[in-house]
This record gives C-alpha cells, sequence and structure tokens, in this order.
C-alpha cells in the first residue's frame, strides 16, 4: 500500500480515482461486503466447513484492510484537516468582539470537551442569540471602585493558561510543527495497528501544541494594542487635546467605560461559580442563568442502551447481544430542574452593541440601561437547544449504531464455529429446544423489519455453513462408501 | 498539574466554614480532588448511631460528569454492594452540573434512611430485604454496630 498520510499528491491521486467525494459509510461498507463475498466464495470451494469459517474471518479482515486501507487513510486525513480546522476556530481573537465578549471559549473546560459546532455558536453569538463568551473573573468584591475593577478588567488574558505538560502527551514526540508529515517519528518496527495508534497520539499532541500556539500568537497581538492604545491615550491626555490627532486604527479593545458597564453588574454562574457580565443565558424551563461557556458543555447523553428496570433474578444481558438498533442518546436535561429538552432564551444588553454588527468598542460611552422591563415591542427571545449547537448528534448515533452492527455481525460468525467446533455448546438462547444452529439464529435475526448489515452477514454465514456441512457430508458418503465396498 | 477548578476551591471552601449536619468531608493534602467522606446514619433508620466512611472524587470534567463516591465501611444495604458501590441515580444517570458535593452526599444519607430493595446493586441483600425486611433490618443494625461504631471522641 504505497499511500502514507501525508503524501497529499497520491492521496490526491487516490481521491480522483473516487466514483464520489462523499462516499458515504455505507456504501463503503457494501463495497467491502462484496469483497468478503468473494473472499468466502472462493475459499468455500477449497477448504471444509469450519476452516471456511475460521480462515473466513482472516482473508476477510485481510481483504477489507486492502479495499479500506488506502481510503481510511484518506478519510482518516480529511478528518485530521476537520479538527485542525476545529481547533482553529476554537481560538479567542481579541478583534472578534460581541458586546464585550469573544466568539470563542474563556478555557474553563478541557479542550477535547470542546466539541460543539464552531459556526453554528459564532453565528447565534453574533446575531446576539446566545450570550457571547465573557473573560470571567475569579472573585467579584462589590467594595472595589471604578478604577480598581477597571485595573483588574485590563489584567484579564484572552484565554486561560495551558496546562504545557500533559500527563498525556509526556515523552510523545511531535517533531517540527511546521512540517506537515511527520511519518519519520513513527517507529516502523511497530505493528501496523501500534504505528497507527502511534499516528493518532502524535497528531493529537501535535494539535494540543498548535492549539497553544495559536492562541499565544493572538495574546501577543492582543498585548500590543492594548499598550499601544494606552500609549495614545497617554499622549492624548498630555497634549490635552482630543481624538483629532488620534489615527484612525481599530483597535477592538473595550473603552474603560465599556470594561466598567461589563463587569460592575455581573453575576456568578451556578454551574462553574465564575463571575460573569449579565445578561445571562437562562433555562426556558425554570429561568435560571447559564454561562455559555457552560452551556455548550451540556449536551445528549453519548449512545447507550436504555437503561431498563432490571430483574435480580434475571441473567445480566451484554451489550454485545443487544440490538444495535436500540441504541438511544436522550436530548439533555435541564440541569436545574431536569426538564427534558434543555433550551435557553438570551435578551442581548440594552445599553451595549459593540463589536461584530455593534459600534466599535474602543469610542463605546456609558449609557445607562433603559428600564423597561416589558418587552411589548421586543421580538421574542429565540430558544436554543442544546441539539441547535451540536448539529451533528444523529449521526453520530448512527455510526455508533453501525460499529456495532459490524461488532456483533464478527461475534456471530465466530459464535458459529465455536459452536460448529463443539457440538455439545449451547448458548443461553437455546437451552431447552434442540435445534441446529442454523434454525436458532433466523429466530434472533427477525426482529428488526429492514434487513441489516447485521442480518445479511449471518445469512451469508449460514449459507457458507449449510454448504459446507453439504460438503463435508458427500465426503464423508463418498469414504464410507469408499471403505464399504471392499 | 492542572489549576484547580474555581468551582471546586469554592466548594470546598463552603463544605468546611459551613458543614452539612451529620457529614464531613475534607480534601486530601496531596490530592484536592479526592475527598475523605463521613456520615452519620440517619435517625431511626437500622445504620443509626454509625458513622461511615466514604472516598470521593472528583473527575477531570467535573462538574460536568458526576463524582465517584463509594463506601469504605461495610453497611448492609441493597443499594450498596461488597466494594462499596453505591447505586443512586445523581450519581449517574440523573447527574446535573447544577449538583454539588454536598447535594450528592445528601443523597446518599436519604438512601440510607429509605433503601429501594426494587432497585438493588448487592442482589443477596435485597432478595433479603424484599422477604424478610425485619431480619434485614436487624442484620443491617447488627453490621452498624460491627463496622460503623462511633469512635469515643
Amino acid at each position: 500500500m504505497g499511500n502514507v498520510p501525508g503524501k497529499i499528491d497520491q492521496e490526491d491521486g487516490y481521491n480522483d480515482s473516487r466514483p464520489n467525494s462523499s462516499h458515504s459509510a455505507s456504501s463503503l461498507a457494501d463495497k467491502q461486503y462484496d469483497d468478503e463475498i468473494t473472499s468466502r466464495v472462493r475459499t468455500r470451494h477449497t477448504t471444509s466447513l469450519v476452516n471456511n469459517i475460521l480462515s473466513g474471518n482472516n482473508t476477510r479482515s485481510r481483504a477489507s484492510s486492502n479495499i479500506s486501507g488506502s481510503s481510511r487513510r484518506k478519510t482518516s486525513r480529511e478528518k485530521e484537516l476537520a479538527k485542525e480546522a476545529h481547533a482553529k476556530q476554537l481560538v479567542v481573537r481579541c478583534n472578534e468582539t460581541v458586546d464585550g465578549g469573544f466568539l470563542a471559549p474563556f478555557g474553563c473546560y478541557s479542550f477535547e470537551k470542546l466539541d460543539y459546532d464552531t459556526t453554528v455558536i459564532k453565528n447565534l453569538i453574533t446575531k446576539r442569540k446566545l450570550a457571547p463568551f465573557y473573560t470571567p473573573l475569579q472573585d467579584f468584591d462589590e467594595s472595589w471602585t471604578r478604577d480598581e475593577l477597571i485595573k483588574i478588567v485590563d489584567g484579564l488574558p484572552l484565554h486561560d493558561t495551558f496546562d504545557e505538560k500533559l500527563e498525556e502527551f509526556e515523552d510523545v514526540p511531535i517533531g517540527n510543527l511546521r512540517k506537515p508529515t511527520y511519518n519519520d517519528l513513527i517507529d516502523k518496527s511497530l505493528s501496523k495497528k501500534e504505528q497507527r495508534r502511534m499516528h493518532a497520539k502524535i497528531f493529537r499532541a501535535r494539535l494540543y501544541k498548535k492549539r497553544i500556539l495559536w492562541q499565544e500568537n493572538e495574546n501577543e497581538s492582543f498585548l500590543e494594542k492594548k499598550l499601544e492604545m494606552r500609549q495614545l491615550g497617554n499622549k492624548a491626555n498630555s497634549f490635552g487635546d482630543d481624538n483629532s490627532n488620534r489615527p484612525k486604527t481599530n483597535y477592538h479593545l473595550p473603552t474603560d467605560d465599556l470594561k466598567y458597564t461589563l463587569y460592575k453588574n455581573g453575576s456568578e454562574c451556578p454551574i462553574c461559580f465564575l463571575y460573569f457580565p449579565e445578561p445571562f443565558n437562562y433555562s426556558k424551563c425554570c429561568q435560571q442563568p447559564i454561562c455559555t461557556e457552560c452551556f455548550v458543555q451540556i449536551k445528549r447523553a453519548d449512545p447507550h442502551f436504555p437503561h431498563d428496570d432490571v430483574d435480580p433474578t434475571d441473567p445480566p444481558t451484554n451489550d454485545n447481544e443487544k440490538d444495535p438498533n436500540l441504541l438511544t442518546s436522550e436530548p439533555a436535561n435541564c440541569p436545574y430542574c431536569a426538564t427534558a429538552d434543555f433550551s435557553i432564551t438570551y435578551q442581548p444588553p440594552k445599553n451595549r452593541k459593540t463589536g461584530l454588527g455593534g459600534i466599535s468598542p474602543d469610542i463605546y460611552v456609558y449609557k445607562v440601561a433603559t428600564t423597561e422591563k416589558t418587552n411589548a415591542n421586543q421580538p421574542p427571545a429565540s430558544v436554543i437547544t442544546s441539539d441547535t449547537i451540536r448539529p451533528s448528534w444523529e449521526t453520530k448515533l448512527n455510526k455508533e449504531r453501525s460499529r456495532l452492527v459490524r461488532r456483533s455481525a464478527n461475534a456471530t460468525a465466530i459464535h458459529i464455529s465455536n459452536r460448529l467446533i463443539d457440538p455439545n455448546h449451547s448458548s443461553r438462547r437455546n437451552t431447552g429446544h434442540s435445534g441446529t444452529p442454523i434454525q436458532e439464529e433466523s429466530t434472533s435475526t427477525s426482529r428488526s423489519p429492514e434487513p441489516t448489515i447485521n442480518e445479511i452477514e449471518d445469512q451469508m454465514v449460514r449459507e457458507a455453513i449449510r454448504l459446507s456441512l453439504e460438503d463435508q457430508d458427500n465426503q464423508k458418503k463418498s469414504k464410507n462408501k469408499t471403505i464399504l465396498r471392499p | 498539574m492542572a489549576s484547580l477548578p474555581k468551582r471546586i476551591i469554592k466548594e470546598t471552601e463552603k463544605l468546611v466554614s459551613d458543614p452539612v449536619p451529620g457529614i464531613t468531608a475534607e480534601p486530601h493534602d496531596d490530592n484536592l480532588r479526592y475527598f475523605q467522606v463521613t456520615i452519620e446514619g440517619p435517625e431511626q433508620s437500622p445504620y443509626e448511631d454509625g458513622v461511615f466512611k466514604l472516598e470521593l472524587f472528583l473527575p477531570d470534567d467535573y462538574p460536568m460528569e458526576a463524582p465517584k463516591v463509594r463506601f469504605l465501611t461495610k453497611i448492609y444495604h441493597p443499594n450498596i454492594d461488597r466494594l462499596g458501590r453505591i447505586c443512586l441515580d445523581v450519581l449517574k444517570t440523573n447527574w446535573s452540573p447544577a449538583l454539588q458535593i454536598r447535594t450528592v452526599l445528601l443523597s446518599i444519607q436519604a438512601l440510607l434512611a429509605s433503601p429501594n430493595p426494587n432497585d438493588p446493586l448487592a442482589n443477596d441483600v435485597a432478595e433479603d430485604w424484599i422477604k424478610n425486611e425485619e431480619g434485614a433490618k436487624a442484620k443491617a443494625r447488627e453490621w452498624t454496630k460491627l463496622y460503623a461504631k462511633k469512635k469515643p471522641e
């Protein structure tokens, strides 16, 4: 397989040969499946039944690694690029502000937990349908004066400090980050599987490091701008003139008035206990505040089997034996009142509209918030659910289902081959009545109306068994005949 | 070591400055995510007069993930198994980031007051509890005396 990840020209060549770049998982599975069929049919003629199934497994894995090997590499490279693009979107940028907040999180939660859709979130924030990501204060003291508060806000970084030495990436080489490839870092003496694992690990370590560097670059330009703006401000003050001499550079930095307006009347998020500027997002069901950084952490349960009430007298069922179509993922509940389908509403601040879609934050002058509490003329606040910001949840669920389908197909094949080797072996399913394994299988798979890959696979295996049973019988018969004859 | 989230610091301070009656929780000196916990058996329960030791650990994803809690003291209870693992909804599927260490420990105390043998973790204890509730409670009282005796102050 000459296809090494990173050798982009080769990959592109491969890409061209593919019929459709949006190659769906199922059609890939079909292709793989065709190959399996041919490999099984091929072996059937030459070997006996048991050998057929046992070696069938081997041929299958070999065949699938042949056909999907290169294409999998391709998709994994695509995935890597997508991950990098996602990580780039998580960088807090000082020129992308909305009403004094940012479009990316400060970093209260770990990097790998930020799996929401960044495009959706950025859109919602710029449209003022979701509170921006504000820089939190660890504490707030009512007694702080205006000057003290402004000084504290001035000292806030764009992003929380990073843990530079994660235990997970200790001893993981990352090589030169400027180079797109890092195959030289992979120990070629390792098995293919180990090499792939190492590749993935190095990728993660490199991405983590890159992410830190991207943010640090941004932090630097943030600091430079701050310094420049301060120098300009001092000059303006010492010469006593107004803004006439000021160059028309947009620093995107907040005025003292804006800093004060933001943080003077903030409150604490009940989940992370950090202090943020108002207004918060509010849960639709019980009107409790939640900061955007905590909101993006709340999501559906990972795909799992339903938690049924277990009868203590029943033997526990292994997850492997359950129907993958039963896998579910419930929408998130409200963290405060447990109402299903957690959603929030947001009313943007009335006394500031700065940054994207508003005035530049460096010309903001303090305004008293208009105290009209009745929202008669206010458009109804839009409702954002946890699913809105993770539109891919359904794909994820289906992916997990088909993964289980594949796994259980493999398990079934092994299971049947075991039963054939040991005819006395009885699984829990067939205790009580004695039938051929073939009959039992058909009862257990007729549950879902549509044939799944699992069922087709089962059918194939059954057919293979039947044919080789015939083969064996014929062989025995002919042997017996030859023994009996003389 | 990554810095401790503000939430954990604030919760710990509150647990020390304003403790829940009948419950103590102290963080380890060398791991501030690991707590030594004691819970007094609720009055009028078979666990009355007992002091139960537990360990509590806040995983990296806390508060998005539930704390991990385990009984260290042996206890005869249908929802607590031989290893001290606890079957309690708020520690699993019903966990919410709006809950806290203190609310979780209160829930565990409430579980001692009202065992739920229909959703058991220790099957044998649950069966015993359903078939012969008085006998099971007597055994729970006996175990409390044996293993969870209050140390004289």
